[in-house]
């Protein structure tokens, strides 16, 4: 066992670090507020290689590793979480899967794209009756000669309308319940395929998240992702690789409240004394520390077991569930422990606190990683 | 109190500017039926100021045995105070063993009145009224708790049984102007210090905007219209009707209409009498807006789409090739009618 971070890694974060600091940090606030995509910061992202990180060279990945790329979704949620969850869709939901079902040919047609970042990825499988229930798809495929045609909608999509990539789910065969559900590689442009209203949400307020419309879409048959009826097993491995990005988020934004908090207790005075001379300030980021401490272990063991291709679903949900509940409350301690100050928008605190709440709710709820983890104790 | 003293079915014929409103002759025709199963005059109370003579003779027409008209200057307008005052006399004097009034503004701010001077029972918004075997009591059915669950109330020891009853559920009788009846005036004393509230000013006000809450009829689009000028089409079939135009989530967010015509969970809640759901899928959060309409009408090509489990009626078809035809439909029905 080696809990020592190794050169290469140590190299990358520091990077991330920096690029976090110097170009998403100084947007966060305006991004947040204007409730305004990041376009800029996407392409910059793109730039330095961050869309394709644990994409091989061969695909125009940067060749790296799932712990290295979760580090990057860490180090952007530290200072903003709506750049980490974009990072996280794109790679995890859409570039992944495509990596790992995918034909040579599809992976050659879409992956260098993907990771190279000249486009970017999204995953539609929620519908307005199908959330937790994620089997109850009702978007319809049906095959038509040479192309599918697709009919339905998709609810609550990250990235969507900026996304030029999309992997969908829908009903290839209403018969056979769970096992009639199949995967597709659709892209923007194809006709009938248009992006509904922009959810207004309480968090990540920069990060798209909408309605995908599909009216008599037709797609390709090359572009079936995986075998008829094999989707639901796509998808479910798919949101387990997600939940270590969407954990590796979580854990950015507690860790970034801390940060905060720190300094910020250090600096503010009441009863003549900094407000860190206070035994209670002392012991809350005490706890703060430990708890975001012991998610970050978790979340880089789920990495490290994707990584060594071992079994990594359970330690994801594991991972996912104590990371996003840890940084709810890590985050509201960091507003308390700002005082008044905290509840305003002054302080990038409050922000944190909004970000925070979504990442128990999706890639599955915190309920429904609390089902993973027993189901494989009581099995 | 010798209930056995109260006998027949007392119907409060409301007016207003000197014409008789649609809801008395409602009340008349389930008063009829009561009556008619007691074997007790059906009577019509007439309040009002210079009252023609041809309102008593179309109340006659309309099932009264009698009607009893109180007319006074101090009645021209409806007032809680003179009102009260003269229909507690109509009760004192004729002593009916059942008052109907109906569940209008003016009917449900007199009834409770009347009912306590009185010292009687009063259900409110009936929707269904029988006499009960054996013991003759008024079985009064309302619902309750938003209509979730319907309350079956009897008056039994004291009388009379009093009820404001909800306008448009009780069908009047065929208008008959060979029945006979008579026509009685009572004399009401009104006092200075009765009118007790002043009317500046009566204010009839054309109902310019209706709020999709409150139509019968609505006709909902969704996004299976295509676009506003299909979408707008719709208004054909609530113009025959006499209903409103309401939408889903979808159409609203395209802009086809404001937010105010949203049916769902984020929109509004309605429940009316008959609602077409018209390329509208059927999610959830659209359902949980309208699933308590009494009759649901779906127009959706899609065999499939969840709307149909929810439909009375389900037309596999696409709509705007149904909307023309309905539209046809319902003028050659009005026009044959
Ligand atoms: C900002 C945002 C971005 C999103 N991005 C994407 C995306 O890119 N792609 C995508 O496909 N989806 C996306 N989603 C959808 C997200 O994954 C779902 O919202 C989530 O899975 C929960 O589904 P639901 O909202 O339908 O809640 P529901 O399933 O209705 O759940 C409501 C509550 O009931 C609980 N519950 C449900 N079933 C059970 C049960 N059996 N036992 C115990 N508790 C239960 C849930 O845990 C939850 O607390 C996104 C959502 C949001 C808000
Ligand atoms: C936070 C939130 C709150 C929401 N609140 C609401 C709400 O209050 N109300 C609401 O309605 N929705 C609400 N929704 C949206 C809801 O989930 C659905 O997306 C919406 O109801 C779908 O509208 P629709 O049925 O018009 O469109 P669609 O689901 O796209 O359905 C269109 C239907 O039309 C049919 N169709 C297409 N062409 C034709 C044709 N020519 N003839 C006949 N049929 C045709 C199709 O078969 C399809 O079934 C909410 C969503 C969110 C995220």
């Amino acid at each position: 066992m080696d809990f020592q971070t190794d050169k290469e890694h140590s190299l990358l974060m520091s990077m991330y670090a920096s690029f976090a600091e110097e170009e998403v940090k100084p947007l966060a606030k305006e991004v947040d507020e204007e409730e305004r995509f990041p376009v800029e910061t996407v392409e910059k992202m793109a730039r330095y290689g961050m869309l394709g990180i644990p994409i091989p060279k061969e695909f125009g990945g940067a060749g790296g590793d799932n712990l290295g790329y979760v580090m990057a979704v860490e180090a952007m949620s530290k200072v903003c979480g709506t750049t980490g969850v974009i990072l996280s869709a794109h790679t995890s939901l859409c570039a992944a899967p495509i990596y790992e079902f995918g034909t040579p040919e599809q992976k050659q047609k879409y992956l260098p794209a993907l990771a190279k970042g000249e486009k970017l990825g999204a995953f539609g499988l929620t519908e307005p009756n199908a959330g937790t229930d994620a089997a109850g798809q009702q978007t319809t495929a049906e095959l038509k000669g040479d192309h599918y045609v697709l009919n339905g909608s998709k609810l609550f999509i990250t990235n969507a309308g900026y996304a030029d990539v999309y992997v969908i789910f829908a009903m290839t065969d209403k018969s056979k319940g769970t096992r009639g559900i199949s995967a597709f590689i659709v892209e923007k442009e194809m006709p009938g395929f248009s992006i509904g209203k922009k959810e207004e949400k309480m968090g990540i307020r920069g990060s798209a998240t909408c309605e995908l419309i599909f009216e008599n879409v037709k797609v390709p048959a090359a572009n079936l992702l995986g075998a008829e009826g094999k989707g639901f097993g796509i998808a479910m491995k798919t949101l387990d690789g997600g939940r270590i990005g969407i954990a590796a988020q979580a854990l950015g934004l507690a860790q970034g409240a801390i940060d905060e908090t720190v300094a910020y207790v250090k600096e503010r005075k009441q009863f003549g004394k900094s407000l860190a001379q206070f035994q209670n300030t002392q012991f809350q980021l005490a706890d703060m520390q430990a708890k975001t401490d012991a998610a970050r272990l978790l979340v880089y063991k789920a990495a490290c077991c994707k990584d060594a291709k071992l079994p990594y679903s359970v330690e994801a949900a594991t991972a996912k569930l104590f990371a996003s509940e840890t940084a709810m409350e890590v985050t509201t301690k960091a507003v308390q422990l700002h005082g008044g100050y905290g509840y305003t928008r002054e302080y990038p605190v409050e922000r944190m606190m909004r970000d925070a709440k979504i990442t128990e709710i999706y890639e599955g709820t915190s309920e429904v990683q609390r089902m993973v983890i027993s189901a494989n104790m009581l099995k | 109190m010798n209930i056995s003293d109260y006998r027949g079915v007392m119907v409060f014929a409301e007016q207003r500017r000197g014409s008789v409103q649609k809801i008395a002759y409602e009340l008349l025709g389930v008063g009829r039926r009561i009556a008619d199963t007691l074997q007790e005059p059906l009577v019509a109370l007439l309040i009002g100021s210079k009252l023609p003579d041809s309102a008593a003779k179309e109340l006659i027409a309309q099932g009264a045995d009698k009607v009893i008209v109180v007319d006074d200057p101090a009645l021209d307008v409806y007032m809680t105070e003179p009102y009260a005052k003269a229909m507690t006399k109509a009760i004192d004097t004729y002593k009916p063993g059942i008052v109907f009034t109906g569940a209008t503004t003016i009917g449900r701010d007199l009834a409770p009145r009347v009912s306590a001077r009185v010292k009687t029972g009063l259900t409110a918004d009936c929707t269904g009224l029988e006499i009960e075997d054996g013991t003759r009591n008024l079985l009064m059915t309302r619902p309750a708790f938003g209509g979730n669950i319907m309350a079956t109330i009897v008056c039994p020891e004291h009388r009379p049984q009093m009820s404001t009853v909800r306008a448009g559920v009780m069908r009047k009788l065929e208008r008959d102007e060979t029945r006979k009846g008579t026509v009685e005036r009572l004399d009401v004393k009104i006092e200075a210090k009765d009118k007790n509230v002043e009317i500046l000013e009566v204010v009839v006000e054309k109902a310019t905007k209706k709020n999709i809450e409150d139509a019968n009829v609505l006709i909902s689009g969704g996004r299976g219209m295509g676009n506003l000028d299909n979408y707008n089409r719709l208004q054909g079939i609530a113009d025959e009707l006499g209903g409103l135009v309401s939408a889903s989530r979808a159409v609203v967010d395209a802009g086809w209409v404001g937010q105010d015509k949203q049916v769902g969970q984020t929109g509004k809640t309605v429940r009316p009498d008959v609602y077409f759901a018209c390329g509208i899928s059927g999610m959830i959060q659209h359902i949980a807006g309208m699933e308590d309409s009494e009759f649901i009408v779906a127009i959706n090509k899609n065999a499939s789409a969840p709307i149909f489990e929810y439909a009375d009626i389900g037309i596999v078809a696409d709509i705007n090739k149904v909307v023309p035809a309905l539209v046809e439909e319902l003028k050659a029905a009005k026009a044959a009618s």
